[in-house]
């Protein structure tokens, strides 16, 4: 009797996974999105409020030498409560004036705080509250694999808050740009990213940046299947000097030893042949 | 008890049975998403037509020149109604649709609406050659949804490519200068030719129509965009029973009001202020009133003096777009109470019918 009643919790218990793995299934079936899709609106939902638009004006001059504001778009993402916002050079590199769109669509002037130029990267920063920043998390971009999904959100052509996606197409890729510059060691991809997306994120499925968005090859000047994103590795690397604060000041410090021994070994060496 | 007693031989059936549900799994060493494409392209391309228009045209020497151009369509029931976009088949003296099998049917024109860019054509195919796709529901899509796209890009039927919705709730404008609301905008390459095809989800149903893309080439970059399937629902339905769709009007031009008049003038800076009044309009016999004087500033000649439509219902006005898009929201004949206010200050209340607007209009 007793062993029957243990074969027979045994067959409950096996029943009971077999209900559950059908239960799965048919509610798989009911919601109607796959395990993909699912996963795709959940990260936009949580990612959406780090991404912002940035619209430039800059000033170019026409044919009388008159000053024309040009404004232009890009996007941003916002690395921390303080309002800092990580971005391309070529975004706000030639802008008068900038301003943020937040996700909630309220604007905010920024002001830039740390380029570098030959990484096409730089910072910005916002006023706007804390709790209207959402900071998004960064992830390992040393880790990352051809053929990975990614997804990538921006503001192509002044669309904002456009998420694509595609798959991870090339690792560590040497590109030039017309001006001769080259950008090293990039993440290629087939996700559709269009001027504007600029500045913007590439996340992997779980939801963190492992790019910015920088540069498509196209012989169109938009998406042909060809974009390009700075590793995010690369972005957490060039931070603390974007940020400036005290490594900036860590920086002066090392140049200035670096001067103090250099002329004290010159003087030294001339001091012999007096 | 002997059942019971054979516990592990159940146990076994039941692995055993899992292990063949699973089979397919290991067999076709495909991914969940693969899959569900195949799947969906063997159920819902046999729904998808191409279609071909011919439209006359005249040379420099007024010689008659035909030229072709190609859409695709989807077919929506089984008497052989076909929606397509109005800019697929709009002047075309002849219609062919070509069905997935290869068979050419000479198409008739149903009805069109240009101002949503939709049009509804019909062959008198047998209906067992006629495979329909499923209408869904475009109000709860997520952004992040995959979703496929067929057609007949550049003339290459049956084509599929595969994307996302990339946003929702887009508002484009159609050729006409009409608002198109809650546009789908996805990244699946949608092409030249692929117009007037369906988009549809991962469960195989309609959720919208491909209408347009952005692009400065004229290819896809992957920014396209879909006629939400709800606005079109409506429309297909009095495209078949009337050949139109009747839009709502208040017969009244209407634009928004200037930042700049409404501080000068002391008036409230959001509302539509009316231009002119069609006479015997609905917006005529309500008693409201057009512009009575012209200003003009700068290079700009405005006509003010007429009523300020501050309230449609219980929704306030901010400008003229949303004004349209609230009358939209209403059928002709309804009853709609709005709060207006002249230039003098006087608020008051206003009943009006709204009636139907003129097609040719």
């Amino acid at each position: 009797m007793n062993v029957s009643r243990k074969a027979g919790f045994g067959t409950h218990i096996l029943l009971f996974v077999l209900l559950s793995v059908l239960l799965v299934s048919f509610q798989k079936q009911a919601y109607g999105y796959l395990q993909k899709e699912l996963n795709n609106i959940r990260i936009y939902k949580k990612v959406r409020k780090g991404v912002v638009n940035i619209t430039s004006i800059s000033i170019t001059y026409d044919f009388f030498y008159r000053p024309v504001p040009v404004s232009g778009v890009g996007s941003g993402v916002v690395i921390s409560k303080k309002g800092y916002i990580v971005t391309n050079f070529h975004v706000v590199g030639n802008a008068r004036k900038l301003e943020v769109t937040l996700a909630d669509e309220s604007k905010w002037p920024a002001k830039i705080v740390g380029i570098a130029r030959k990484n096409d990267l730089a910072v910005i920063q916002v006023s706007a509250p804390a709790e209207k920043l959402t900071p998004l998390k960064f992830g390992d971009s040393k880790k990352l694999k051809v053929g990975q999904e990614v997804l990538a959100l921006g503001n192509p052509f002044g669309l904002e808050q456009t998420l694509t996606t595609g798959t991870i197409s090339f690792i560590g890729r040497n590109i030039r740009d017309s001006k001769g510059r080259i950008f090293r060691d990039l993440i290629q991809t087939d996700a559709a990213i269009n001027p504007g997306n600029s500045g913007g994120p590439l996340l992997n499925t779980d939801g963190e940046v492992i790019g910015i968005n920088s540069a498509i090859i196209s012989p169109t000047g938009s998406n042909i299947g060809i974009g390009f994103a700075i590793p995010a590795h690369k972005v957490k690397a060039l931070l603390p000097g974007l940020l400036g604060g005290w490594s900036k000041w860590l920086s002066y410090l090392f140049a200035f030893l670096l001067l103090w021994f250099l002329f004290r070994m010159i003087f030294r060496n001339q001091k012999r042949f007096y | 008890m002997k059942l019971i007693k054979s516990g592990a031989g159940v146990s076994s059936i039941i692995l055993l049975t899992l292990y063949m549900l699973m089979l397919p799994f290991f067999v076709y060493a495909m991914t969940e998403d693969e899959k569900n494409n195949i799947e969906l392209y063997k159920k819902v391309s046999p729904g998808v037509v191409n279609i071909t228009s011919t439209v006359l045209e005249r040379d420099f020497f007024f010689n008659i020149v035909p030229r072709q151009g190609v859409g695709s369509g989807s077919i929506i029931d089984k008497k052989g109604h076909i929606l397509t976009n109005n800019h697929v088949i709009e002047d075309a003296s002849k219609l062919e649709v070509t069905l997935s099998d290869g068979s050419k049917w000479a198409a008739k024109l149903v009805g069109t609406d240009p101002d949503s860019d939709l049009a509804v054509l019909k062959i008198d195919a047998p209906a067992k050659k006629l495979v329909v796709i499923p209408f869904g529901e475009s109000s709860s899509l997520q952004v992040g949804q995959k979703v496929l796209a067929i057609g007949n890009p550049f003339g290459l039927g049956q084509t599929l490519t595969t994307g996302i919705i990339s946003s929702v709730g887009r508002t484009l404008r159609s050729p006409t200068g009409v608002l198109v609301e809650d546009v789908i905008q996805t990244d699946a390459p949608i092409n030249p030719g692929n117009s007037g095809g369906p988009l549809i989800d991962s469960s195989g149903k309609l959720i919208g129509i491909n209408t347009a893309i952005f692009s400065p080439t004229g290819a896809s970059v992957g920014i396209g965009f879909a006629i939400p399937v709800d606005t079109a629902k409506v429309i297909i339905k009095e495209l078949i029973e009337k050949g139109y769709y009747a839009y709502p009007w208040i017969g009244a031009t209407i634009a928004t009001m200037s930042q700049y008049f409404a501080s000068v003038f002391g008036l409230p800076e959001e509302g539509a202020v009316i231009v002119s009044v069609v006479p015997g309009g609905p917006a005529d016999k309500a008693g409201l009133r057009g512009g009575s004087r012209r200003l003009q500033v700068g290079n700009h000649i405005l006509i003010v003096g007429g009523d300020i439509i501050l309230k449609f219902g219980s929704k306030k006005v901010t400008d003229a777009d949303q004004l349209i898009r609230l009358i939209r929201k209403h059928r002709p004949g309804d009853r709609v109470q709005l709060l207006v206010m002249d230039w003098d200050g006087h608020k008051r209340k206003v009943d009006i019918v709204l009636g139907e607007r003129p097609r040719s209009y």
